[in-house]
């Protein structure tokens, strides 16, 4: 692989690409802070030194300033202690007595180191230096009396006359003079005695030397600076603060070395002898010192600030680079990742930008390698693809053309052919719809063309398969199953016909169907459910019963049938069974298919029949019903009502008599009449209670032989009903032979309901599945007997005595008749009734009849039983084996 | 109780008929007997006074049919319910169309006689007291306008000025007019007169 080189000498490139980015980016940082801090440190010293200089000066003007303020402040104030003096109470008091004459003569007093009287000690107090002399100057300029402080005399220029010296007298004036090379301080007052005259003036001689200079400026030479009275002319120093540094006599040029000089005018002294400057002298080391002090700590402060700078500047730099560094790095190996470069294109370190810059090249020779690959091997899978679609075009059995979008072919495999009846060249260019579609289906085709590109509201494409009729050769037709698939090229769409001749197809299915009608034709209902008992098939016929089913043409059985599909699926075998459906019956024929797994149900409507067979058998329950219920509810009812009548009658006629009888009022004819009124009327209930008894033995018996196995089963289908209700099966153990019994059939059949009745009513306490109710019927001798056992909860003993009881009953609805009237029954056929009961456990009631007298005389000829016997049984009620069954 | 008061007694049972008739009369009450509602509705004018044993439960016209029918032309009868052994709905049924009482068979014979003076003597009150009433408002019939004009101010309590100034009539007048009132009603006194004037203006 060549790379492209920068032109960097390879040796410096080398290391460039030795070092990461962040190690560059800090070299970067810190040569750049560098070269800024150099560049600025020149500037910058220069201005400050500027700026120094320009502030030294001010300062050391001001300083200037400020001692010649306070020079003049100290001579200001001797000026005010002067005065002070001057009008002291002393001196005036000294003056009074005294009166210097114009013209005499005399020599000056002088008070050589003492103080005189009238010169108190106001310097000291005042914190000024002592005055070298104090003088008393009449008004005529002579010197009267004269105070020396020291040793030195009085200079000579003041003996004589101080004419000159006095000025104006109206103000204290001061003077800076010279004698004899020293200067002076000069203040002089006017002083008058104590009436006011005016003796003269009071002088003050004050030496300006280097004490008066320390005092006048006080402590504050802290900086060691020095001021000095210099004379203008001469440029020499008269007098200094510091003497021994400062030299009175020498030359201010002797000192420009070492001190900064600052010299002032002392312009409020104009009346001097000489011409003075006020000079401040500062130490040049000192400024030296301080400027390079100054000078220092800038720096100082500069250098933190250019560290803290390039510190800062590197580490953004750095933290740049870094991220940078890695961004690259990232994109390096996403890229390596993305082409599938396995070999690492270089280690982690190293600087990412330009190493990412050579692999570029790398990169872009590997794309274009890979994607050359992937072009030959595309080429390679459209070769084998097309190989695939022409294998499948030529094998497939169904013929396949594919369309443009105009409807012409431009593409077909050779079942085509054959199936349309073209040549290979012929067809293609073809209107395919025009040529190979019938006409009455063209449009039909032509819509389903269009809507097979559509798609639904969910991206699905529609169904786009049907059924069609085409020609072959121009003239024939046949029908297709076509399905179109539409593929959507760049260009322009094109349509791929899957095409399926189903002639044959649709003649089965046409014989199918033929076949079919067989069973719809059926005027009986047919169906057929799978083996899961849902309908697959229902004839039109079968309506009703699906309906009656509460269920749909594709629903499934009721339950009921459910397990019956299966129990036919499974055995093979065909069964029958009736279904009652209320208003229809049914008689339904479960045939299996097994190798299908469907079970055929043939249907018959059987209701006729057994509404016939059902009709007569309900006909015989209600007689027996209502028979009973007549017999006994009604009447009793009504029994009440009519009894009613006549008793209130009898209480009426008896008490309005017995009222006539107390009253004493009435005749016994009247009262007879009466009585016979309340007979008559109790005659009248007794008839009416007569009647009933009537009713129960009203009908003479209709005696017929019939067999006791019969009337069983009989009364047992009354109440199949109830007994279906309560999820029971009556068990019927009954003898095998017939026992005839000769009795009106409709009474014993009632005996019999009313026992199986009240077994029902008394197992409705128990839980359905836990009922049982058993009949069984037996012959003894020529003794019928028929039990009747329930397993419901028993009678109570003390209820046993009642049992045949009129009108006692456990029930609601009861009347109480049904036990006792069974007993007047089976009294009027010779028979008995008993019942037996444990509470809890079960009651049976055993019903004895004698058997029909042929059949004992049959039995008697045998030698089994006397017939007389069968006359002599009567009711047998058992002592506590008998109780309330309504 | 005076003589006319008659119990009317309709059953359809002859017995029943026979012995509530013989128990009445032992305390000495007339009776008289009807076999159904139309015997009775054909002897019976409105005038009769007495009470109604009716039996609610009778062919044709039914006790309560009866007592509906009584109640829709202003007979005001007291009816007493005779009712059999559950009928009690029934009972309830007539109680609600006004009957007095309702007595169950067979009879505890003192509170029927009871049942049956208190409907007796109710029936003489009302019938005192519509008599009295019919007589008032046949007299009051009789005044002329101003005089029952006067009436009405006299029973309000007003005296014969008051009655002058507001009919702009002599007190003398007046004195006339209340003379005439007193007169045409039959009145012995004020309070007599104000009396009637109440009992006119009850409701029946």
């Amino acid at each position: 692989m060549t790379l492209p080189r920068i032109s960097i000498k390879p040796t410096l490139f080398h290391l460039l690409r030795r070092l990461p980015m962040p190690v560059i980016g800090i070299l970067i940082g810190l040569i750049a802070g560098l070269a800024v801090w150099i560049v600025l440190d020149q500037v910058q010293s220069k201005a400050v030194e500027r700026i120094f200089g320009r502030e030294l000066s001010m300062r050391l003007d001001l300083r200037a300033r400020e001692s010649l303020i306070r020079f003049e402040q100290y001579m200001t104030n001797y000026a005010a202690t002067t005065r002070l003096l001057a009008n002291h109470r002393r001196l005036a008091q000294y003056l009074e007595p005294l009166f210097w004459f114009p013209g005499e003569t005399f020599e000056p007093v002088v008070y050589a180191g003492f103080r005189p009287f009238w010169l108190p000690d106001v310097f000291g107090r005042n914190a000024l230096l002592a005055p070298s002399h104090v003088l008393l100057v009449d008004s005529r300029g002579l010197v009267r009396e004269v105070y020396q402080a020291g040793d030195e005399a009085l200079p000579e220029e003041l003996t004589g006359n101080l004419r000159q010296w006095l000025g104006d007298l109206d103000e204290v004036q001061r003077i800076l003079a010279r004698f004899d090379d020293q200067p002076y301080l000069v203040v002089s007052d006017r002083v008058e005695d104590a009436s006011g005259y005016t003796m003269g003036s009071l002088v003050v001689l004050v030496p300006v030397d280097a004490a008066f200079l320390a005092a006048s400026e006080g402590s504050f030479s802290a900086d060691r600076s020095a001021v000095a009275l210099i004379d203008a002319d001469e440029q020499r120093i008269l007098a200094s603060n510091e003497p021994q540094q400062l030299i009175p006599g020498s030359l201010l040029s002797e000192w420009s070395d070492e001190y900064l000089v600052t010299s002032q005018s002392l312009p409020a002294y104009e009346g001097s002898n000489w011409n003075m400057l006020f000079a401040t002298f500062i130490p040049e080391r000192l400024v030296a010192k301080m400027s390079s002090n100054v000078s220092d700590f800038e720096r100082n402060q500069r250098l933190i600030a250019a560290l803290v700078f390039i510190a800062v500047f590197t580490l953004v730099i750095y933290l740049v680079s870094a991220r940078l560094n890695k961004v690259l790095k990232r994109m390096t190996r996403f890229s390596q990742r993305a082409l599938g470069i396995a070999q690492p294109g270089f280690k982690g370190g190293g600087n990412q930008l330009l190493l990412l810059e050579e692999w570029m090249q790398h990169f872009t020779s590997l794309v274009l390698r890979a994607r050359e690959e992937m072009r030959r091997k595309h080429e390679h899978e459209m070769r084998e693809t097309e190989a695939l679609k022409a294998a499948i075009m030529e094998a497939s059995l169904d013929a396949i053309v594919t369309l443009n979008r105009a409807g012409a072919v431009i593409d077909y495999n050779p079942t085509a052919e054959r199936m349309l009846g073209f040549d290979r060249q012929a067809i293609i260019g073809l209107d395919f719809v025009h040529t190979f579609v019938a006409p009455s289906d063209r449009a039909h085709f032509i819509g389903l063309l269009r809507d097979s590109s559509r798609r639904g509201p969910l991206g699905e494409r529609p169904h786009a398969r049907t059924e069609l009729r085409a020609v072959r050769g121009h003239e024939q037709l046949f029908p297709i199953e076509i399905s179109i698939v539409p593929i959507a090229l760049d260009e322009e769409p094109v349509y791929t016909l899957y095409i399926h001749d189903i002639t044959k197809r649709k003649e089965a299915e046409r014989e199918i169907k033929g076949l079919a009608r067989f069973a719809s034709e059926s005027p009986s209902p047919i169906l057929r459910v799978n083996g899961a008992a849902r309908i697959v098939y229902a004839n039109a016929a079968s309506q009703p019963l699906i309906q009656a089913w509460e269920t749909e043409s594709s629903g499934p059985l009721p339950t009921r049938w459910c397990e019956q599909v299966r129990a036919v699926l499974e055995g093979g075998e065909t069964l029958e069974h009736e279904d009652d459906l209320g208003s229809t019956i049914y008689s339904l024929l479960f045939v299996p298919i097994q190798d299908l797994g469907y079970v055929n149900i043939y249907a018959r409507d059987i209701t006729a029949v057994r509404r016939a067979e059902q009709e007569s058998r309900q006909h015989q329950a209600e007689l027996v019903h209502v028979c009973r219920l007549s017999t006994m509810g009604e009447v009793a009812t009504g029994m009440a009502h009519e009894l009613n009548q006549p008793l209130a009658a009898i209480v009426n006629y008896a008490n309005g008599a017995s009222r006539r009888l107390k009253s004493g009022q009435g005749d016994s004819a009247e009262l007879v009449d009466a009585m016979a009124h309340i007979s008559g009327q109790a005659q009248r209930a007794g008839e009416i209670i007569k009647r009933l008894r009537a009713l129960v033995g009203k009908q003479q018996p209709i005696r017929s032989a019939v067999d006791l196995n019969l009337l069983v089963r009989e009364v047992c289908s009354f109440v199949e009903f109830e007994t279906a209700k309560l999820e029971l099966q009556i068990e019927q153990q009954l003898a095998e032979e017939a026992i005839p019994v000769d009795v009106d059939l409709v009474q014993i059949e009632q005996v019999l309901l009313n026992l199986v009745r009240n077994a029902l009513d008394a197992l409705e306490e128990r839980m359905p599945g836990e009922r049982a109710l058993l009949i069984n019927t037996r012959r003894v001798d020529d003794r019928a007997l028929v039990r009747v056992w329930d397993n419901g909860p028993g009678i109570p003993p003390e209820r046993m005595s009642l049992l045949f009881d009129p009108f006692f009953t456990t029930k609601e609805t009861g009347m109480g008749m049904g036990l006792p009237i069974s007993l007047t029954i089976l009294e009027d056929h010779d028979g008995t009734i008993r019942a037996e009961s444990r509470p809890g456990a079960g009651t049976t009631f055993q019903v004895e009849l004698p058997v029909a007298a042929d059949d004992v005389e049959t039995s008697a000829r045998a030698g089994t039983l006397e017939p007389s016997a069968a006359r002599t049984l009567t009711l047998i009620e058992q002592p506590g084996a008998e109780v309330a069954h309504g | 109780m005076s003589k006319e008061l008659t119990v009317f007694v309709v059953d359809d049972d002859q017995a029943m008929r026979g012995s509530l008739q013989w128990l009445i009369e032992s305390v000495g009450m007339q009776v008289e007997t009807f076999d159904s509602a139309h015997a009775f509705l054909d002897a019976y004018y409105p005038g009769r006074a007495g009470c109604l044993l009716l039996d609610v439960r009778m062919p044709v016209m039914s006790g309560l049919e009866l007592q509906e029918y009584l109640g829709r032309r202003e007979i005001r009868l007291p009816v007493i319910v005779i009712t059999g052994h559950g009928d009690v709905a029934m009972a309830v049924k007539a109680m609600k169309a006004g009957a007095v009482d309702f007595i169950e068979k067979p009879f505890d014979d003192e509170q029927l006689l009871s049942s049956i003076r208190k409907a007796l003597e109710y029936d003489e009150q009302h019938r005192a007291l519509y008599a009295r009433k019919a007589e008032i408002a046949t007299r009051l019939a009789e005044l002329t306008p101003r005089e029952r004009e006067v009436m009405a101010m006299v029973t309000d309590g007003k005296s014969n000025k008051e009655i002058a100034s507001a009919l702009s009539v002599s007190a003398k007048t007046v004195e006339v007019h209340r003379a005439r009132v007193m007169d045409k009603m039959r009145a012995d006194s004020l309070a007599e007169l104000v009396r009637m004037a109440l009992i006119a203006s009850t409701p029946t």
